[in-house]
């Protein structure tokens, strides 16, 4: 059945997009574009049942309501992907921050201790562009 | 347990009669009281400069630390084994003089004098990065189910098979300085290990793999991590790149 076909794609094309690497703007905007066509998508199917239930024969599926669920399937594991990453990219911040606020108190607690701990001048926290090992040499 | 570790019987100098100034270990410690103290006396017998970086215990690992000589960060909150080695990294390599990083499990599992041995070879200047493995000499030592994950686990990264590598999650490195100013740890859990291996992959830097053996006593092996750890290892690893 083509909707078979249909699905499996767009479960592929999810994984492929979360996986691979590419650029923030350009996949930030994809996500709102495809959130704003599937609410249209869901205004028309809630507007004319009986076109969905055109377009759900077209693909194979027996009622458009079941079209809708198939959809949803789909929109929802793009979505938790989505909120994965979204997850990430405040943890990796959060983990930055715990770090500088870890290291500079280590150098109060290990000075008070007597351990010639050196001027640290600079913590690296300037770095947040440093996205993965080795970014700086462009290879990943 | 903690007397199993006696820092006298070990013995081990250093071979230029230097005292490894140049050498900061980096300790990750969660909840590793009852052999903490111990592990890190010992390896001060040898390496002056340590660094435990307490990643938030509960235990009274950190005022174990502070019984000793070692330098201590602790992080506010849990953060992860791979968070807490590039805290302790960021935190050695702004010490002056710091030129070798050795990164070194808590737990006691392993020789101080494998440590001393890869460090020496890292000075020799042969190689850029030098890794534990226990495949090479001492495979009997480990147990038959983690061998097989461990072997797999360098089989199904490419940077493993580039670099020939026996064992991609030994927590005994060393890293010269080039190394570890450029490295920069992104995974905070345990998917770590993989994250350096890829990255020593598509690096240039030169790695060596050397035998080290790993005490799996009662203790680590309570520690050891779950296998079942590996699919959530390889399910970050998978979305590293992602998410900006």
């Amino acid at each position: 059945m083509l909707i078979q076909f249909v699905l499996v794609l767009a479960v592929l094309t999810i994984m492929y997009v979360f996986v691979r690497s590419s650029h923030a703007i350009y996949v930030q905007a994809s996500k709102r574009i495809a959130l704003v066509l599937f609410a249209l998508a869901n205004v028309y199917a809630v507007m004319r049942p009986d076109d969905l239930s055109v377009i759900a024969h077209f693909l194979g599926v027996g009622r458009g309501t079941d079209l809708v669920l198939y959809a949803l399937v789909v929109a929802f594991m793009a979505g938790m992907f989505s909120m994965y990453q979204r997850f990430r990219v405040v943890d990796r911040r959060y983990t930055e921050l715990a770090r500088t606020v870890a290291i500079r108190e280590a150098e109060l607690i290990n000075k008070e201790r007597g351990l010639h701990s050196a001027q640290i001048v600079s913590v690296a926290t300037g770095d947040g562009d440093r996205t993965s090992v080795g970014a700086e040499d462009g290879t990943r | 347990m903690p007397g199993e570790i006696d820092p006298e019987e070990t013995g081990v100098t250093t071979v230029d009669g230097r005292r490894n100034e140049d050498v900061w270990v980096v300790i990750p410690v969660f909840n590793e009281a009852p052999v903490l103290e111990s592990v890190v006396r010992q390896v001060l017998t040898v390496f002056p400069n340590v660094v435990c970086v307490d990643d938030g215990s509960g235990d009274g690992s950190a005022e174990a630390v502070l019984r000793t000589g070692a330098h201590l960060v602790r992080h506010p909150v849990n953060l992860g084994q791979g968070a807490a080695l590039q805290t302790g990294l960021t935190y050695a390599r702004v010490q002056p003089g710091a030129q070798y990083f050795v990164t070194y499990d808590a737990d006691g599992q392993h020789r101080i004098e494998d440590a001393a041995a890869m460090v020496d070879l890292a000075r020799s200047g042969a190689v850029d990065v030098v890794l534990g493995t226990r495949f090479a000499d001492h495979a009997e030592s480990v147990p038959l189910i983690k061998r097989l994950v461990l072997r797999l686990a360098v089989l199904l990264s490419p940077a493993g098979r580039k670099l020939r590598l026996t064992d991609a999650h030994n927590g005994l490195r060393v890293l010269t300085r080039p190394v570890a100013d450029h490295l920069q740890i992104t995974m905070n859990g345990m998917a770590h290990a993989s994250e350096i291996v890829s990255y020593l992959g598509r690096s240039k830097w030169r790695v060596r793999e050397i035998p080290v053996s790993i005490r799996y006593t009662e203790y680590s092996r309570s520690k050891g991590q779950s296998l079942l750890n590996g699919v959530n290892i390889l399910f970050d690893l998978s979305v590293r790149h992602r998410g900006g």
